[in-house]
């Protein structure tokens, strides 16, 4: 038996040749810090050094490592933090903390190196994106980790360590944060599932036999529903446990099943077609899953084609007739086309998983999820389970973007497995099974007519949206166009068209993104056409108060101010600047909680709520050590674990308004309870009037209900819906009653100008830089605020120019399930952001903030195209804008 | 996710690095015995000959041709290519000869589900498929470019290959003409290579690497070329380029090398070579865009070794 020196210690190589270094460090040697990803080298987040080369462990036989030196995460800064793991921490250079673990290994190979050769010289962006190129982020954290190995390496971070601005950031530097795939309980089994490979079919028989006899196999299930119909490539059939994943896939194969295919349709043309075969016939419609973030409405089916949701149009009829009038009239000012948008994929870097463990009749979950206590309850529902007997545990979740907000197949699976095995059970993911079936914003087809009165007002606007949105239904795209630009009258119609693909689901700002792909540029034409700015244009036609100021700090932006005029360039590169707009509705969860309670002194702010990087743990530390005059790491937050009393779920950008309320009526009553129990006052002009108090209280605790927004807004600051009537009112309703989440007054805005460079030759777009200004009321912690801002714009860039889920249009397969056909962006595709908060506009809010995630990323991808436009004169009506697209574009223009 | 795996096939695969054949392996597409390579000593690094001429083992890493001074400074194609290729920590361990023997990319032939001509099936499901990624020059029934960037940089410099069982293979002999589809390479079963030889550079040329893709970084090339030049007097006295992301093998580009061989380095006379690069193209419905990639990466190749 061969060996290798990890760490510093000696541990043993399996002989297995097909074993990977990668399996041998997290499995045998459980050190968890080393994530394994993307299993194809791409995306770097299990890479160790190998000699003190970066290697992605999950592509090196482990038999590669025998007798080498190697270094886990867990062995840089063993003893004291590596400079670079200190930048990190200080630059806010991490998000859900999945890839940080690899990037820190680079990164501090990096910097070693480097500092040998160059002292503390300042490495340009150029080398930083150069070396950090093997490394994906999906927070998109890139412009935080630019500044901290710029400053690493500049000799800033050599010294004593300090506090971060996030509360676990330590944890996720070292590598000591536990995530879901890292849970690993005595005697835990792996779960693999059996996918239909079939785009449709019916499951005759399916025989278990064989797979449950192999050995090393604990248990196997039907997860067959009871049609027995598989209605897409990737839908779970069956699923084994069995001591380790090699012996579980020895079972999937064993599995014999007789199906017989059914016909299938594959995507948004083919499925619309009058003779296309029908997805879900009436009485199994309910199967369908969900890609919004609330309820729906109810709507008409015609075969695959759901709709039209049309309840927010506003004169539809004179709206139609007016179009038509303007076109037979050859208006100029008519804007009309048709956009697409490509299906975005959340490709969250923990993929989705479960591990599940039953002591008697308690079952235990851990999961990588958005949302610890709504799972906890539909949990208990499905299996008849008390809420007490039910607890599920995300300590930390990477990334979740709205794919892990429902009770998934991995979840479920996972208990049904470890019920009948008697064990624990990990269900997690691979990759294709992450890119394939975990939903995904589904791709659109959207018709957009803009007419302007001769008075230069918004007239009328028709939007009809086609939503692609597979096995699933409830897009709404087209009805998002209600709650921004008043007109006399809108048409707005939204349509899903099912076809045999897995589920869509909801993604940061659901419909948001694509609708203000399409309405954004179509205003940004009108203005060309207008020949006003297009900013002004915007302001005239836009009353939101907050967005109001938006455009004021934009057009005072020096980029805009000095752009040329459209396509005032030749030549190979071409610069281009364009500004969109974006809004998301402010949401809070009704019934949240928390409990703030002085335990031995210590301030703990409890409540079921988690952190999928989004800070929401340190928005909690911030608020309450603030309002205790006290520092943040001075306070505890337990957060991530359904016991804990009900808190919100991490959708909807919610979390943030549906917990400071709450948090600030349980500190008035903790503070009052404070003083009456104590035995003697703070000296009058105590520095720390609460350090004092709190070290002599007894224990104590006070809770929170969320409660209802004060009615006194300011000026112009209404629920977004009452734009939309009696109707707003009605789907305002629905939410609460039916998705448990409120839709407050005021609306979080954003408006965003990017700088592009087009290269006309090679079709290449670099996003030069971006400006996002960003309205969600006050900032509770300025340095993550900031990560997520940016974060946004990077995911909005992919969302623009990148990401296109690819599929077979004939099975059905999908062929981008990897992370390299799956594009995200890497480090050197970050632009320079500057984030500008205005911070006003929520005071009827208790604390005054509301949620930044999904707002700040709706707006990125218009911008880019309105850029485009402005360098070249081309407008790209299709996402992403590859460089196929552009190439065609470009010669498009030329030939005419 | 189907019971039945489309295994690429159960013959003895040699394994380097293991960086292409490592997620093969996971994912159920190649299951054949393993044999780990001992490298003998020639078989690593660099070995220069008297008169300029290189011998590069086969087991060298990428890493170490694209940092070793005496390569960028003789080869700067070879070494640019090897700096432009994967990611940092693949090409710390990735081989030469691993690159040259990788297997395709194409998503349908690393998809274990999925049956293709290089996997014994009947029929390429790409061409008929989703193509976005593959060839603009359909020169076999295989659709999928070859992926290694170093071959084609190779072919720009005529290297030769040393294996155990043959010496000095062309390029070509070495992947074949792109019209057999059932395979990446034109191998023998059990030939290994051992060694490149490049012969030494000409007077005064210089020589650029540049790929085409959507993002800056890692990503494998939508068009590839490795370009060499001595430009002399103005003129064009030698031109090589080598194509890599458009056809089943790579490609000389000999139409646009004879378009500006002998003439003038001018603007006009490299606008011409980069449309005759796309001299003999026969792109697939979705890959026509890859003929404008090829132009402009030819233009902006010759632009640079003009300057």
């Amino acid at each position: 038996m061969s060996t290798m020196t990890i760490n510093g210690k000696l541990a043993s190589l399996p002989d297995d040749p097909d074993a990977l270094l990668v399996d041998v460090v997290r499995e045998a040697l459980d050190l968890t810090g080393t994530k394994l990803v993307c299993g194809a080298g791409v995306c770097g987040a299990c890479t160790v050094l190998v000699d003190g080369e970066p290697a992605v462990s999950c592509l090196m036989p482990a038999r590669t490592a025998a007798d080498r030196n190697v270094t886990t995460v867990e062995g840089i800064g063993a003893e004291k933090l590596h400079p670079v793991q200190k930048a990190f921490m200080a630059h806010d250079a991490l998000q859900c903390g999945f890839c940080t673990p690899g990037f820190i290994v680079e990164a501090a190979a990096f910097h070693d190196s480097w500092r040998a050769a160059k002292g503390t010289a300042v490495p340009s962006r150029e080398e930083i994106g150069a070396a950090l190129s093997g490394h994906l982020c999906r927070c998109g954290a890139y412009d935080g980790i630019f500044r901290a190995v710029a400053d690493a390496c500049a000799g800033r971070f050599d010294g004593e360590e300090f506090v971060p601005p996030r509360m676990e950031a330590r944890d996720k530097v070292t590598g000591s944060a536990k995530y879901t795939v890292d849970i690993h309980h005595d005697g835990q089994l792996e779960g693999v599932i059996l996918r239909s490979p079939f785009a449709h079919a019916r499951i005759g028989e399916l025989d278990l036999t064989a797979a449950r006899a192999l050995p090393g196999v604990s248990a196997a299930i039907s997860l067959l529903g009871d049609d027995r119909i598989v209605r897409f490539v990737g839908e779970p059939i069956a699923a084994v446990a069995a001591k380790d994943r090699k012996s579980a896939l020895a079972a999937i194969a064993a599995i014999k099943l007789v199906s017989e295919r059914l016909p299938s349709v594959i995507g948004l043309d083919e499925a619309r077609r009058a003779d296309a075969p029908v997805v879900f016939e009436k009485s199994t419609r309910r199967k369908a899953g969900n890609v919004s973030e609330g309820a729906g409405a109810p709507a008409s089916w015609k075969g695959n084609i759901r709709g039209p949701s049309a309840a927010f149009s506003k004169k539809p009829k004179k709206v139609r007739s007016w179009i038509d009038s303007a076109r037979s009239a050859n208006s100029p000012l008519l804007v009309e086309g048709t956009f697409r948008t490509g299906t975005q994929q959340h490709a969250c870097l923990e993929p989705h998983a479960a591990v599940a463990r039953f002591e008697g009749d308690r079952l235990t979950v851990h999961v990588s999820t958005q949302a610890v206590f709504h799972l906890m309850e539909l949990i208990a529902k499905r299996y008849k389970l008390d809420h007490d007997k039910v607890r599920v545990i995300a300590d930390h979740v990477g990334g979740g973007f709205g794919s892990k907000a429902a009770l998934g197949v991995e979840t479920t699976t996972a208990i049904e497995l470890a019920r009948e095995a008697k064990a624990p059970v990990r269900v997690a993911y691979d990759r294709h099974e992450e890119l394939s079936v975990t939903g995904y914003r589904p791709a659109a087809e959207m018709k957009v007519a803009l007419l302007p009165s001769d008075q230069g007002e918004l007239k009328a606007l028709s939007f009809t949206a086609y939503a692609d949105t597979g096995a699933a239904t409830n897009s709404t795209i087209a009805a998002l166009a209600r709650l921004i630009y008043p007109a006399e009258g809108k048409e707005l119609a939204d349509f899903d068209v099912i076809s045999n693909l897995p589920a869509g689901a909801p993604f940061r700002g659901p419909g948001g993104p694509p609708m203000a792909f399409a309405l954004e540029q179509a205003i940004d034409e009108a203005a060309v056409r207008m020949n006003i700015d297009a900013i002004a244009l915007r302001k005239r036609w836009d009353p939101d108060p907050n967005r109001q100021r938006l455009y004021d700090w934009a057009s005072s932006l020096e980029v805009w101010r000095n752009r040329k005029p459209v396509a005032a360039q030749g030549g190979r590169y071409r610069r281009g600047v364009g500004v969109a707009t974006g809004y998301w509705l402010y949401l809070w969860q009704p019934g949240s909680k928390v409990e703030v309670a002085v335990k031995g002194g210590r301030l703990i702010a409890s409540t079921a709520t988690q952190d999928i990087g989004t800070g929401t743990r340190t928005v909690i530390a911030d608020t309450l050590a603030r309002e205790f005059g006290l520092e943040p790491h001075e306070v505890e937050v337990r957060i991530g674990d359904s016991k804990l009393p009900e808190g919100p779920g991490s959708g909807g950008s919610r979390v943030t308004a549906s917990v400071i309320p709450p948090m600030l009526l349980a500190i008035e009553q903790l503070k009052a309870a404070i003083r009456q129990n104590a035995k003697r006052q703070p000296v009058p002009g105590s520095n720390a009037p609460w350090r004092e108090m709190l070290a002599a209280s007894p224990d104590l605790a006070a809770s929170g209900v969320r409660p209802e927004d004060s009615r006194r807004t300011a000026p112009g600051v209404q629920s977004p819906l009452k734009q939309a009537g009696f109707m707003g009112w009605i789907f305002g309703w629905i939410m609460r009653w039916f998705s448990n989440l409120a839709i407050g007054a005021g609306v979080p805005s954003s408006v965003q100008v990017v700088e592009v460079e087009v290269d006309t030759w090679l079709g290449h777009v670099r996003v030069v830089n971006v400006h996002t200004g960003i309205a969600v009321g006050r900032i509770v912690a300025p340095a993550l605020a900031r990560s997520q801002a940016t974060g946004a714009v990077i995911q909005g860039i992919g969302y623009a120019l990148y990401e296109a889920r690819e599929v077979d249009s004939r099975t059905g397969d999908v062929l981008s399930g990897g992370m390299e056909d799956y594009r995200i962006p890497g480090i050197a595709d970050t632009p320079m952001i500057d984030v500008h908060f205005d911070q006003r506009g929520f005071d009827h809010v208790l604390g005054g903030s509301v949620g930044i995630g999904e707002v700040a990323t709706v707006p990125t991808s218009p911008a880019v195209a309105n850029a485009i436009h402005h360098a070249t004169g081309v407008r790209l009506t299709e996402l992403p804008i590859r460089p196929d697209r552009l190439v065609a574009a470009l010669k498009g223009r030329a030939a005419a | 996710m189907t019971p039945t795996a489309m295994t690429a096939t159960q013959a003895s695969e040699f394994r380097a690095a293991g960086t292409d054949l490592s997620e093969r392996r996971r994912s159920g597409v190649s299951t054949g015995p393993l044999i780990d390579i001992a490298a003998a000593p020639d078989m690593i690094g660099t070995h220069w000959g008297a008169d300029g001429n290189l011998r590069l083992g086969a087991f060298t890493t990428i890493a170490a041709i694209a940092a070793d001074a005496r390569v960028v400074a003789a080869y700067p194609g070879i070494a640019a290519s090897a700096q432009g290729l994967a990611t940092p920590q693949v090409r710390h361990f990735a081989t030469l000869g691993g690159n040259l023997a990788q297997r395709s990319r194409c998503w349908y032939f690393r998809n274990p589900h999925i049956a293709c001509l290089r996997k014994g099936g009947p029929d390429c499901p790409a061409r008929s498929g989703n193509h976005l990624y593959h060839v603009a020059f359909d020169l076999g029934p295989c659709v999928a470019p070859h992926p290694s960037t170093m071959a084609a940089a190779l072919l720009a410099y005529d290297a030769k290959v040393m294996t155990d069982q043959r010496s000095s293979l062309t390029i070509g002999e070495l992947l074949g003409d792109g019209r057999n589809g059932g395979s990446d390479n034109a191998l023998l079963p059990g030939e290994m290579i051992k060694s490149i030889e490049l012969p030494s550079p000409l007077q005064g040329e210089r020589a650029f690497y540049k790929r085409a893709i959507s993002r800056t970084h890692a990503e494998w090339p939508l068009v590839e070329v490795c370009a060499r030049a001595v430009v002399k007097d103005g003129t064009f006295q030698f031109v090589r380029l080598a194509a890599g992301g458009i056809a089943p093998v790579p490609l000389r580009l000999a139409a646009a090398e004879a378009a500006v061989q002998g003439k003038q380095a001018s603007a006009s006379a490299i606008a011409d070579a980069a449309q005759q690069a796309t001299s003999g193209a026969k792109p697939l419905p979705m890959t026509g865009y890859k003929l404008d990639l090829l132009k402009g990466v030819v233009r902006d190749l010759l632009e640079k070794i003009a300057e």
